[in-house]
This record gives C-alpha cells, structure tokens and sequence, in this order.
C-alpha cells in the first residue's frame, strides 16, 4: 500500500471541505478537511479513486505512479455552467442571453407517474402544471401564462422534433430537459413557439466508454384513495328531508320515508314495484320473482334493502391503487460510436377500478462517426400504450368538470345498499333517491373497455463537419401511432332514469403518420477575444396525416363480452370514419450571437414559417427577436466584491407566433353530409333517410398568425463561490391578432364561423429560482432549490365589441360560472355576489316589493325568502337583474412555487418537495348537488347542510335547505360557489441509501441505492372539496369542481442498480 | 407552395352542389331542419313553448332536471335564457337552409331543368315561411334576410323593423302557386300544405275574407301530397299511430324515421317526455298535463263541454290521485267526461296504451313537483316497440320513434274555417265544421276500454246550434283546447285572441295550489306573450340595430 494526498477545489480554486474519496472496489475511504485537503492509503498498483461531494460531479481518477492527486470538481447543478440544449443547438447557459430553465432528470423520477410532463409542476418557474391524479390524465401545461384563447400548450421537442405528446417516453430515459420560456430563447421554433418550448432529449450514451453501463431502476408504490366527503348517515338524510319539506310548506310525505310528523327509516327500498318497505318479506318468495335481465323493463324485479349503517360510497368505489416501473438502461460507446438502449415498464392501476395506464417501451438511440467528420445517428422508440377507463374530455382533465363516478360517490344516498339482495346492483331505481346511477357498477363494466396504442417514433441524423467549426445537419424524424378500441355499455337497471335494457357496444380504431424533415448548418468560432456562433436551417412537417373508423350499436343477443362484436349486434348503426390530411409547415430560420470576451452578449433570431392553416394571402409569418447579455462580474469595478462570483445581466425583446387555435379548414366555405344534421325521411319510409347538404363552415381566407410580443429582463447571479445562484426574470408577453371564433348574426344560421384575428392579451410575471448549497458541519449536505413564478393573465380585447367570449358559456344544471370578460384572466367566474341571507321577514317583504327604489338598501330580488341568498345590486338601481352580475374570482393562480430541499448525510439523502399555488379561486358546483335539496331531491346530502340556516342558526352562509330551486336560492351562479383554492401540498419526502462502493462492488455492483418515499403527504387548504387542483376542458373553461379526482397519498420503494 | 396547400376532408364544396342532385340534397337539409336536430326547447311539437306556456301541461319532472325549462312554467323568462336564446337559433337555422337552397339555386348549372328549379325553389320558400311563421309569433320583430344577402354582405346589420307577415304570405303564396298537388315523396310540402298555411297566416292577422275562401277551397279540394283526399281519419286515437303517419288528415308534418343511424330523424323533440323508469320510453317524466287542463275536458248533462269555465269548481274538477301511492286505493272520477281526456292524459287506473292501466304515482318521476298525469298523445305503444319502431335515444332507453309530429292537420283547418266563417261566413257552417271534429270523437269504438266497458263515463255530444257569434267563438276556441290540446297550439291561440291574460293566470290560479313548488307565485304578464330576442344577439350585433321585446 502506499499514501496518496491532495487536496479538492472548485472552479474557483476553493478547496471543498468534506469530499468524499474513495478507492473504487475497496473499503477505503475518506472525507477532505476545511481546506479540502485529504490523504488516503491506496493499493501499490493501480486503482482508481473517485471522489463525489454534493453539488458537484463525481470525479473517477485512474491511478498510476502518483502521491499527489489534486482535483477541481464541477458543479452539478441547475446552475450556471451547464449546457442548454436548445433542440437545434446545445448552449452553455453562461453564454445565453434568453429565459431558458432546466430540469434534472432526477427530479423527473422522484415521484412515478403516467407522463413525465407531471413531474415538472413547481420545478420551472413560469411554467404552471394542473393536472389530476388518473392514470393517463393529461395536463395543462403552461409557460409564461396563457397567451390566446386556445391552444396555448407548449411545443414539445424530442430530441430534435416535434411531437404531439410526451407520455410515451420514459422518465428514466431521458438525459436533459430544457424549458425555453422568452422570445429570444424560443423564437429559433418562431411560429410555434408563443407558448414556450419544452425540448427533451434522450440518453445517448459516451463516445470511449470502454465499458457497457448497465443499470436497473424500478419503483414500487400504493395509493391509499383517502377519505371522501362527509355525507349524511340515513337517518340524518331522512330527517334533513323532512326539514326541507317542512320549511317549503310541503306535504310530509316521501316514496321512502312514509307520511307523518317524523319520517320511518324504510327496512326494503324497493321490493318489486313497492317503495319504502317496512317489516320483513317472504325472502324466498321474493328470490323466485328476482330479474335483472330482462328482456323488457317491465320484467326487472329487485329486491333492495336498506341500509340503515350507512354505505360510504367513496370507500366502495375506491380501492388500493398501485404503481410499478421497472427500466433497463444499456449505455456505451466505441472509438466512434455511442448508444443507448432502454428498456422500460410502467404500469399504474388508479384508485377507480376501470383505470389504468400501460407502457411499455424500447429506446435504442445509436450514432456512429463514419469518416472523422461524418457522423450518422438515429433515436427510436417503439412503444406500447394503453391508457384505460379515463373520464372526462380534453385527455382526461375535463373530468372535474363532469357528472362522473367520483360525484357519484357523493350523490349517492347512504342508505342505499351496493348490491341488492341477491347479488344485482342497487341503486335509485328505489324511488325517491334521485336518478344517479350506481358508481361502483359502472366501474366494474368499465373494466371491459380496452384499448391498444402502438406509436414508433424517432428520427435519422446525418452530421457532416466540412470545415473545422462549420456543421451540417440533415434529420428526418417521424411518428407512427396506430389505434384501437372499444367500448361496452352495459344494461342500466339500478336507476331511476338510465334504464337501457341491452348491451351497447362500440369499436374504433385508425392510425396516424407525422413527419418532419429539419436541415441545419451552424459555424462557431473564437477569434481571440471575438465569439460567434452561426446557425442557419429549414424544417418540413406533416404534423400527421392518417383515418379513423368507427362502428357501433347494440342488444347483443347474450351480454358474454366474448361473443359480443359489431358482427353479433342485433342494432348496428352505419358505419363512420374520418380523413386527416394534417398540417403542413414550412420554415426557414437563422441565429446569430456575437460574444466579445465573454462579457458582452449579443442574440438575433429570425425565422419565417407557413402553415396550411392559413391562406394563401397570410400564409407565411416572419418572427424575430434580440436579446443581449451583460456579465457584470468581469467587470473591473466588481472585482472588489468578492462575494460575487458570477453575475450577468440579460434583455430580451422578440416575437413569436402561434396558430395552434385555428381548425385547419378556416379558410374554406365547405358543406357537409352527415345523417343526424342534414338527412331527412322525405319519403316517408319509417325506415331511413335520404341524405342532404348542409352549409357547415363558413371561411375566412385571411386569417393569420397569432403574434405574442415578448420583452424580458433577467439575472443570472451566483454568490458566495457558487453556494447561492439566483435566476430572476421579469417578462411581459403581448398577443395580439388572437384568433377567435367571432360569432356571427344567427340568421345566417348554424355552419360554424370562422376565427378571425381580433382579441389581445396580456401576460406578465416574475421567475424566480434561488438555489443555495452547502454543509451543515462537516457531513451534513444540503441544497434548497426554490422556484417561484407570480403570474398576471388578462384578456385586453376581444374584438367585434364584444366584452366577453359569447361562445364559452359551460352550464351546469343550470349554473353559468364562467365568463372569459375583458380586464380579467381567462376562464373568470362570473355571477351575483352573495352579501348574506335574508334574516328577517322584514327584509324579504322589503325584497319582494314590485317597484325598485334605486339605492333601496334592500334592492327587489326575485324569489326572495328566509334564509335565502340577499345578492348585492352593484349598479344600485334598486333591483337584482342580470346586470349585477360580476367577478368572482380567477382559477389562474397568482403565484405558484415549488421548494425542493435535499440533505446528504454519509450515504443517506433526503428530499422533501413541497407545492404551492396561491390566489386562485375554485368554483366548486359540486355543491349544487350536495347542498341543496331540489336538484335531484332524495340524492346525497353532505354534512355541510347541518349547519343550515334555520331561525335558530342564522349566523351561516349556508341557505335554508328547502324544495325551493329559484332565483334567490342555488339556481344561480353566485359567489356562494366560489372558494378559495390556495393550497400548500408536502407533494414528496424521500429517503435514499445509497450502499457503499466498497459494499457494492463486492456485490459485483457498480452502484446500488435504495429508496423509499411518501408523495402527497399533507394538503394544507381551506378549499371544501376534495382536491385543490381542478383542471378543465379549456383554457376558457377551467377550475369548476364537480366531480375532480383527488391527489392522495401514494407510497413508493424503490431500487437503483449499476452493474 | 403546393406543400402547404391541404385540401380539407370529408366536406363539399359550394361548386359540387350547382347540379339538380346537389339541389335537392341541400334542399333536403332543409326539410330536416323541421326536426330541429332532436331539440327539445325548439322542436316541430312546441311542447314546451306552445302547449306548456298555454297551461296544457308543466315542464313536469324532477325541479332539478331541465331546470332552464323552469322559467317558461313560471313565465319568468328573460333575455339571457337558454330556452328562446336556441328558438331562435333554431329557427334561424331553418331560414338559413332555405336561403342557401334559394342561393345555390342562382348558380344552377344549365343542365337543371326549370321546371325543377321552380319546384324546389318554391318548396324551399315553404319551409323558409314556416320558419318566419314561427319567428313571428314568437318574437314579432326579428330581422328578415333572404337569399340575396350573406356574409360580408350585409347580413350582420340587418335591423328586425320589417313586418313579417308580407313576406311570409308572399313565401306561401308562391309556394301554393308552383308546388304541385301530389308527389311520390308524400313528405314534401304541397300545393293544398302551401294552401293551409297561407289561410293560417291569414287566420292569424284576422284577415277573414281571405282566409274564408282559402279554407273553402281547401276543405273541397284539398289532398295530400301522398294523394288522399282531405277527411278526418273514423278513429281520434288512430292519428297517433305510426302506422297512419301521413294520412288523409296529415296536411304537413315532419317527416321521423328509425333505423337512419341519428336520433336527430326521429321525433328526439319528445325524448324527454316518456314515463320516467318504466317502459314506455323510461325517461324522463317531462310534460305533465295540468289539472285544469284535465278539469277542462269535464262535460255537461248533454256532453257539451263547460263553456263558462266552471269546469275548474269543486263539484266539477276531476278527481284526481294527487298524494296517493300507487299502493294505496283510489277510485276513478266518475262524473262525464270527453273521451278524448284519455287519449290525450294519462292518468291513474285508465290503460295506458297498451301497457296497461297507469299505475299513479309509481309512473310518475316527482308527483309533489309535477302532479299525477302522464303526457299520451306521443307515446309509443308496446306493439309499436315491438314493431321496431322505436329507437335508443341518447341516454340508452327507447325514447325515439317514428311518429311523424304534425305541423297542419285537418281538424286543426277545419275549426280555423270555422273561426273565419264565424267572423265573415255563416254560423251554420261553423257549426257543421264543429261537429265534423266532435261527432269523430263520439266514435264509441273508440273509446278506452277496461274490462270490456269504457274505462270512464264517457259522454260527448254535438252542438244543436250557435245561437250567436260570441257563443260560437267560445264553443269554437273550446273545441281547439280539446282537439288539439297537448300538440303545441295552446299558447299562440291564446295570444292571437287575446285571451292570454285571463286564461294563463285562471290556470296558474288553480294549479299553483296544488304544486306550490314548481307554480307557486308564479304570473303571466301581457308582455311575456313574446319572447325577449336573445341577449348574446344584441350585445353581438348592437342595440341600434336589434331593439328588443318591450318588458324585456
């Protein structure tokens, strides 16, 4: 053995106190000191020493003859001296002059999900996610705010190309993922980039690895669904029925309940045709008349009974959910190749039993030098898909929005039972329970609906270097997805209402075939103290061409989902099925930057892009921007500041455009045949139609690119010898020309109206993301790393002199929440402003009077009562009309923010990732449903209600339960809807051991590091529903909660192997 | 570039619909506009703005399904609500069609014969007149554009200050003129339709004379399109078959089919107004004949009906089973009744078709809200289903059918000649008119039957004579009530007698009692005759141009 010392510094020349160096395959080890001095016994020959303190690379040094080994480590950070990858270039962010953020990989995997877009919630800021927790949902990823009135979702890069969608790609496989936010950083994409650019890129594997890198890493969790809401036991149902009949003057009678002073918990809600049965039953009698088959309505026979317990419904409908990923990753290189294959399995089962998602993929990314200055490459994955028993529009997100299982949980009354007697589903065909269906039953059905996603997407590269310093780029990319499912819908005869006596069935299934082809050139070079950096390119695409069919229909001779198919369907509607040529663009684009020592900065970008989307008039839009940066720090007058290490100050102003919100036929006057809309039995048959013409779509040849003006201003600092870096950016995004469906004069009638170039938009808001890194002591590591954005989103014109979004109106049993209304954010909420309840009889006579007296100080309201809603009359004139609506409140956050805080200690880390979203409002409708007795009177009612208003509790916002659905009660949307929906969410705590080297090399290991983490450990919220986040079915409609699916505890192990 | 040039999918263009099939093709998404695409609010039957604002029936039901259907019960309705907003829509819809049919027609290729562009133009401008018959009386003043103006062209800043009547009698009257008498198409519009819906548009803006010698012509020469000569069918139940649609006495109806892949070609207007649970139709419980609709088919000594509205008295109002589950015992009303009460209402312990007797509050969705009887006159029978003649509608039960909805039929121009002979004509002939549309539903064979017996007291006679005009026009009105109730006629009789006032509010009087719930306070104003024009219009468009409803 021999000794071997040195000492551990930084970039700066600092020493790094606290390195661990290790000798590779042995048990010897040491920490460095203050200084950063170590001295460590080392074998005679050979060996290898690797020395890793938190925060910087992990350093592999092969040892010869030498005693003293010195070495600088880099930092490893989201800090400044990384590379940028900016799709068409890799930057150093040192040099760059625009918005740009990444995220570690690490951070894509802390917490397993569908789609790896998830997990950038609170790692970027500017960018704002919302999702929900089904398997498969989709999200609403934003940067910088919401630029038009749809399509706002960012370009999404995969190593080079566009694509659609990022849920085929598995976290584990990817190597870096770069946000590029303002128009000097996103402008090289022009037209597509006004909604930011997220380029993710694939492992690729190192040129002269000498050595093939395997590793395993695989994850293991539960979700626990957690707890409902509080709904009334039967009893407190029965009892609170009768309070609402009572204080609506109604006769004390009710199909369950009997008639009478006090209502009688029923021992049978349905015996046969019989409700509310009290006293036993001849249960073998019964058995034999049972039938839930059919043939015909008139046949069901159902024995249900009571359940005076209590069913709680959401505990029925959810179950244990489970997650598991496993992936393989190969990673190597020769003299002149490198490659990377991954191998991967991700399957999530969700808290509802018909939902699941899938995914199983194979990456295998390659390239090879053919000459010294050819290179060649490819990225490809083929992937299979498979996203299951998701509800709700919009991928899944609109499932807030709707009438769905989860609502069903709480529509559903506790006295009724899941089954009946004899093993069939219960539900509110007992009369009197309103008309819900049974949640858990169409859960079970759903788990008979498949489909199968085969998507093979990547792209060929060749790479040719002329000239020293000068590279040609040629890459095709494509993506091909083929399609197929189906769908049951099963006999309802538990409800009151959905009774369909047959089996529906339905298939479908089509392919899609997107391409692009992007040629590039870019020349870098330093002429002393002179920097440029050229690039140059043109890309074609087809966004995706490709058909879809469609067949369906019904009654099935025998419900056995084995023999049902569109061939044995007794009722088969015709057949349909529908062309795609996609989108076409064509672009041209180039990029300077001029560096003079480093110190000055200078950006230009331009690019020219066509779209088929437009005419020919418009077709082709021109969108540049310049920015420049300013490092301070090389300064002589900042030499002085020693606490200073880097600092550089950036400016950018450019444009950018989108035509994501414009349908591909716009230009075009068009006609269509469709059976429903323009067929008509002219003959008289009974029996079909003769098919008609209609006019379906009026054009607007001259419409054109939506432009957003960005200007930006930033820093990038890094203090204390890198022990604190600060990136803030203050920005503004301007759209104009937004493209929007101006409604057009009825009398032209129903063909769709074409978008047309008239609102504006404003966006503004800080980034910020501060990261501090250092020790505790001697042992102890810790990095914060806080990202935090404060958004502004106001729509500033709408154009036609319109002040609000005619054509976004979504209802809900009759509720309005949401109006899109000039000086406010996108999907506003609109309605009367609830001041309190009628207290007195007093102020309901003074309600109820004829005749207003402006400024009255009780205004004439419609449907005035006790206990009921007083609305506020902003306009003063003495009476509740339409015109006092107003405001309510924004589902756009005002800052979101997320705080990651990791500690080291030995071979333990920790990390704790916390959530937040600030000032925005929900409106939770699911209340209507809840809270009030007539909206389906019998359903649910929550616990909330007991705390009523009553002449005996009049200090409450909550109205008087009675039968009553008018103006002054829940039928109008109010800010008694509105709730706060500020949340601060413990979103991951997570432990890892990270086995000694010496440990796992006997293990023939290279690495190996076990983990195990809580994800959504505590929500701290005064929001009333069951989850804070709500998505939605647009950007124009969003954060209304009917039946949102919670985020709930979920708990992960994990396993990381390098062998 | 040709790249970026991509042909849109699966749609026509204009160029492509020049020729004779292209014409009729468009013409056809004319017709099929009748069945407002399955519209509840605005569909051919006006069961909710003609028969429910007319007192006939409420929206029924369950208080929190169809909740925007709640202020035309309560008669609150105001500018912002959905319910006219899509009338109106709808309607315009209807016209738009036309015009376009009427536009294409300009461009017609040479090889189009004229004879042919005479008859569909002639056949569009049927349609486009029912669509402003329609806009009239709902709205009056709504803009008027026809085929000569478009986008870009105008159509944005037309104001709703022309009178309507002029050019829908001009629409008909050319119609009448070209159309021709018969068709091996029995839906299309004829010459005799085109006939009966210029006297009703006469008969509307009391122009009697006119209307008089329209309806003389029409009574002894007028067929269908399908050939039959005009004549009530022997049966009043037999009109609501499928089997007799487009019968002698079907003038025009919209034409509903099964089987075409889209409930939109059935009656989907009616989805909603089926027994809630149960077969028939299983959903969901709307339109709920009123008690004193129910009380109004009460009938004297003589089987005349109470012309002085004492029907709604205590010893005259029908018993009903309001409050009693179907578990508990009731017995039937006793006293006289018109037999059409039970082919219109159904109601406890009278068979329901051919389903078997209703059974009461177990066949009804909220009996507290809604009150005890069922809507019949569209229901589907068991043999009808059993036909194939109904369809799975869009909630999964039997909801559709094929029963076309009648816009004209006979009865309904025969009391019309008889408002106009009362008016300019004889008495006599309004009489005989009368008893034409009575003496049918004295058909004894038609009466509901129950244990081989009529299943009520069933007593009807025929007017001996009008003594005087004020007589006459009471009987006459009367008879329209009866004949035509629960078909969407109701209110825009009222109205254009100007007994709307009166009528709605004895209605409301009476029925808010005993379902305080769904009626209680609950007014008619005169100016609730109109609809308010659409807000989102008017804030499109401008004040200046569109000028709303007065009340409104």
């Amino acid at each position: 053995q021999k000794s071997v010392s040195g000492k551990v510094s930084d970039s700066k020349g600092e020493g790094v106190p606290g390195a661990s160096i290790s000798v590779k395959g042995t048990t010897a080890g040491t920490i460095s000191d203050a200084e950063g001095n170590y001295k460590i016994n080392v074998p005679n020959a050979g060996g290898t020493l690797v020395i890793s303190s938190i925060g910087y690379k992990t350093v592999e040094i092969t040892l010869g003859n030498q005693t003293t080994v010195d070495v600088t480590l880099e930092d490893d950070a989201a800090s400044l001296d990384e590379v940028v990858v900016t799709g068409y270039s890799v930057d150093k962010r040192r040099e760059s002059t625009g918005a740009i953020s990444t995220v570690k990989t690490r951070d894509l995997t802390t917490v397993p999900s569908a789609s790896v877009e998830q997990q950038l919630q609170g790692r970027v800021a500017g960018l704002t996610v919302v999702t929900t927790s089904q398997p498969g949902s989709g999200s609403q990823i934003r940067v910088r705010g919401f630029g038009a009135f749809g399509g706002n979702a960012p370009l999404m890069i995969v190593d080079g190309f566009p694509v659609g969608d990022v849920n085929y790609l598995n976290p584990e496989d990817i190597e870096s993922t770069t946000v590029l936010k303002d128009a000097s950083a996103a402008s090289i994409y022009g037209a597509r980039a006004a909604n930011g650019v997220i380029v993710y890129t694939t492992k690729k594997g190192k040129k002269n690895a000498k050595k093939l890198n395997v590793t395993y890493d695989g994850v293991f969790g539960f979700t626990d669904p957690g707890q409902g809401q509080k709904m009334m036991n039967p009893q407190d149902q029965a009892e609170w029925t009768w309070t609402a009949l009572r204080n609506s003057g109604a006769p004390l009678t009710h199909p369950q309940y009997g008639s009478g002073a006090t209502p009688i918990i029923p021992d049978y809600l349905k015996v046969g045709n019989r409700s509310g049965v009290v006293g036993t039953i001849d249960i073998e009698a019964e058995r034999a008349k049972y039938n839930i088959t059919g043939p015909t309505i008139g046949d069901y026979y159902q024995v249900i009974k009571a359940n005076k317990a209590g069913t709680d419904w959401y505990k029925e409908l959810t179950q244990t959910g489970t997650i598991q990923r496993h992936s393989l990753g190969f990673e190597g290189g020769g003299d002149a190749s490198r490659f990377f294959v991954g191998l991967s399995l991700q399957d999530q089962q969700g808290i509802l039993a018909s939902q699941r998602a899938k995914r199983i993929a194979m990456r295998v990314n390659t390239e090879f030098d053919l000459f010294k200055n050819v290179r060649i490459g490819e990225n490809i994955q083929l992937t299979f898909l498979q996203i299951l028993g998701r509800q709700g529009g919009n991928n899944g997100l609109q499932s807030s929005q709707d009438e769905n299982d989860i609502l069903g949980a709480f529509r559903s009354p506790t006295i009724i039972p899941v089954r009946d007697e004899f093993g069939g589903w219960a539900g509110t065909t007992a009369l009197g329970f309103g008309q819900g269906s049974n949640p858990v039953a169409n859960q079970q059905a759903g788990k008979l609906n498949k489909n199968y996603n085969a998507l093979a997407s990547g792209n060929f590269y060749i790479e040719v270097d002329p000239i020293k310093d000068l590279t040609l780029r040629s890459s095709i990319g494509g993506t091909f997805n083929n399609f197929y499912g189906w769908g049951y819908g099963r006999p309802i005869y538990e409800t009151l209402e959905n009774k369909s006596v047959v089996w529906s069935y339905n298939e479908s299934g089509g392919f899609r075939l997107g391409w692009t082809f992007t040629n590039t050139a870019t020349y870098k070079k330093k002429f002393g103290a002179h920097g440029i950096d050229l690039l140059v390119g043109q890309e074609a695409l087809n966004t995706g061409f490709g058909k879809d069919m469609r067949a369906d229909g019904r009654a099935p001779f025998s419900g056995d989902p084995n023999y049902i198919t569109i061939s044995t369907l007794d009722i088969r509607n015709p057949a349909t099925s529908v062309k795609d040529n996609g989108i076409t663009f064509n672009s041209y684009f180039g990029r300077a930057i001029y560096s003079f020592k480093d110190r000055y900065i200078i950006t230009g970008v331009i690019r020219r892009d066509g779209s088929s989307r437009f005419g020919q008039n418009n077709r082709y839009g021109v969108f540049p921007a310049v920015s420049a940066a300013w490092r301070l720090s090389d300064e002589s007058f900042m030499k002085g500041l020693a606490w200073v290490t880097d600092l550089k100050v950036r400016g950018g102003y450019g444009t950018m455009g989108n035509s994501n919100n414009v349908a591909p036929a716009n230009q075009f006057n068009l006609y269509e045949q469709n059976v429903g809309t323009s067929g008509y039995d002219i003959n008289g048959t009974n029996g079909g139609i003769v098919g008609g013409f209609r006019q379906s779509r009026i054009g607007n040849p001259n419409a054109k690119w939506e432009t957003s003006i960005t200007k930006n201003i930033g820093i990038d600092g890094s203090f204390l010898k890198g022990k604190l870096d600060v990136i803030l950016d203050l920005w503004q995004k301007d759209t104009k020309d937004l493209l929007y469906t101006l409604p057009i004069t009825q009398t032209v009638g129903s063909a769709t109206a074409p978008s047309v170039n008239v609102g504006t938009m404003v966006n503004k808001g800080i980034d910020i993301q501060v990261i501090t890194r250092g020790k505790f002591g001697a042992e102890v590591g810790y990095e914060f790393d806080v990202t935090g954005s404060f958004l502004d989103n106001k729509i500033t014109q709408i154009g036609g002199g319109l002040t609000y979004l005619l054509d976004v109106n979504p209802g809900f049993r009759g509720v309005n929440p949401i109006r899109n209304q000039l000086g406010y954010s996108l999907s506003s909420f609109y309605g009367y402003q609830v001041v309190g309840l009628f207290q007195t009889q007093e102020e309901v006579n003074e309600a109820l009077k004829p005749t207003a007296t402006p400024g009255a100080a009780i205004p004439t309201q419609t449907g005035a009562g006790l206990g009921r809603f007083r609305y506020a009359d902003l306009n003063g004139d003495g009476t509740i009309t339409a015109d006092d609506r107003t405001y309510l409140g924004s589902p756009v956050a005002k800052f979101t923010g997320g705080l990651n805080f990791r500690l080291t200690y030995k071979n333990f880390d920790l990390l704790a990732y916390f959530y937040t979203s600030i000032g925005n409002k929900i409106y939770n409708i699911s209340k209507r449903f809840t809270d009030f007795y007539p909206l389906f009177a019998g359903s649910a009612i929550s616990e909330r209600v007991k705390d009523s208003w009553t002449p005996e509790n009049r200090d409450t916002n909550i109205p008087r339960f009675e039968q009553n659905d008018g103006f002054s009660t829940g039928s109008q949307s109010s800010s008694f809807y509105v709730e706060d929906g500020s949340y601060l969410r413990f979103q991951n705590l997570s432990i890892g051991y990270n086995f000694p080297t010496t440990l796992a090399n006997k293990m023939k290991l290279s690495r190996l590091r076990v983990h195990a983490a809580v994800n959504n450990l505590l929500t701290v919220t005064k929001y009333g529903g069951l989850d804070p986040q709500v998505a939605g079915a647009a950007d124009t409609n969003f954060g209304v909660d009917l039946g949102n699916f919670p985020m709930t505890r979920q708990v992960t192990f994990g396993l990381n192997v390098g062998f | 570039d040709s790249f970026l040039e991509v042909p849109p999918t699966g749609t026509l263009s204009k160029d492509q619909l020049t020729g004779l099939p292209g014409l009729e093709g468009s013409l056809i998404a004319a017709y099929a506009q009748l069945s407002a695409l399955s519209q509840t609010h605005s569909g051919p039957s006006n069961w909710l703005i003609g028969s429910i604002r007319g007192g006939d029936a409420n929206k029924g039901t369950d208080p929190g399904d169809g909740t925007e259907m709640i202020p035309i019960q309560r008669y609150e309705y105001v500018s912002t609500d959905q319910v006219a907003g899509n009338v109106y829509a709808s309607y315009f819809d209807g016209v738009a069609r036309a015009n376009s049919v009427l536009s294409l027609l300009k461009e017609a290729q040479a090889s189009v014969k004229d004879a042919d562009k005479a008859r569909i133009s002639a056949e569009a401008r049927f349609i486009r007149a029912h669509f402003y018959f329609q806009l009239k009386r709902n709205f009056n003043m709504v803009p008027y554009v026809d085929e000569n103006i478009g986008v870009g062209n105008g159509i944005e800043k037309v104001k709703n200050d022309t009178d309507l009547w002029p050019k829908i009698e001009a629409d008909f009257k050319a119609a009448y003129d070209v159309l021709p008498e018969t068709s091996s198409s029995v839906g299309r519009a004829n010459k005799w339709a085109a006939a009966s819906y210029l006297a009703k548009t006469y008969l509307y803006q009391k122009k009697y004379a006119e209307a008089k010698a329209l309806f003389d012509l029409i009574i002894a020469n007028g067929k269908t399109t399908g050939g039959r000569k005009y004549a009530l069918l022997p049966k009043y139940s037999d009109l609501y078959r499928v089997a007799n649609d487009n019968n002698s006495e079907s003038i025009f109806a919209v034409q509903a089919t099964v089987k075409s892949g889209s409930g939109n070609n059935a009656n989907g207007d009616l989805q909603l107004n089926f027994i809630q649970g149960v077969d028939p139709g299983t959903c969901c419980g709307f339109f709920q004949p009123s008690f004193e609709f129910v009380n109004s088919f009460r009938t004297d000594a003589n089987g005349l009906p109470l012309l002085d509205n004492s029907y709604n008295a205590p010893a005259n109002a029908v018993k009903t089973d309001m409050g009693i589950k179907s578990d508990q015992p009731f017995t039937l009303d006793a006293g006289p009744l018109d037999p059409r009460l039970d082919h219109s209402i159904g109601r406890r312990g009278i068979p329901f078709l051919d389903w078997g007797p209703h059974t009461g509050a177990s066949m009804i969705r909220n009996q507290p809200n809604g009150g005890p009887y069922s809507p019949k006159k569209y229901i589907f029978t068991k043999a009808e289903k059993a036909a194939g003649l109904t369809e799975t509608g869009g909630w999964g039960h039997q909801t559709y059918n094929a029963y076309n909805v009648t816009i004209i039929r006979f009865a309904d121009v025969l009391l019309m000649a008889a408002e106009a002979e009362i008016e300019v004509g004889s008495l006599a002939k309004a009489l005989e008119y009368t008893n034409m549309v009575r003496g049918r539903a004295t058909n004894a064979s038609d009466f509901v039957m129950l244990n081989g017996a009529p299943a009520a007291n069933y007593k009807i006679g025929l007017y001996s004579s009008f003594p005087t005009k004020e007589y006459a026009r009471a009987a006459v009105r009367f008879e329209r009530r009866i004949e035509l109730g629960m078909e969407g006629y109701r209110f825009y009789d009222l109205v254009r007698w100007g007994e709307d006032v009166e009528a709605i509010n004895r209605y409301l009087k009476y029925d808010q009692v005993l379902l305080p719930g769904a009626l209680g306070g609950a007014v008619y104003t005169a100016n609730k005759a109109l609809f308010p024009l659409p807000q989102s219009q008017i804030d499109l468009i401008g004040k200046d141009i569109l000028k709303q409803n007065p009340g409104y």
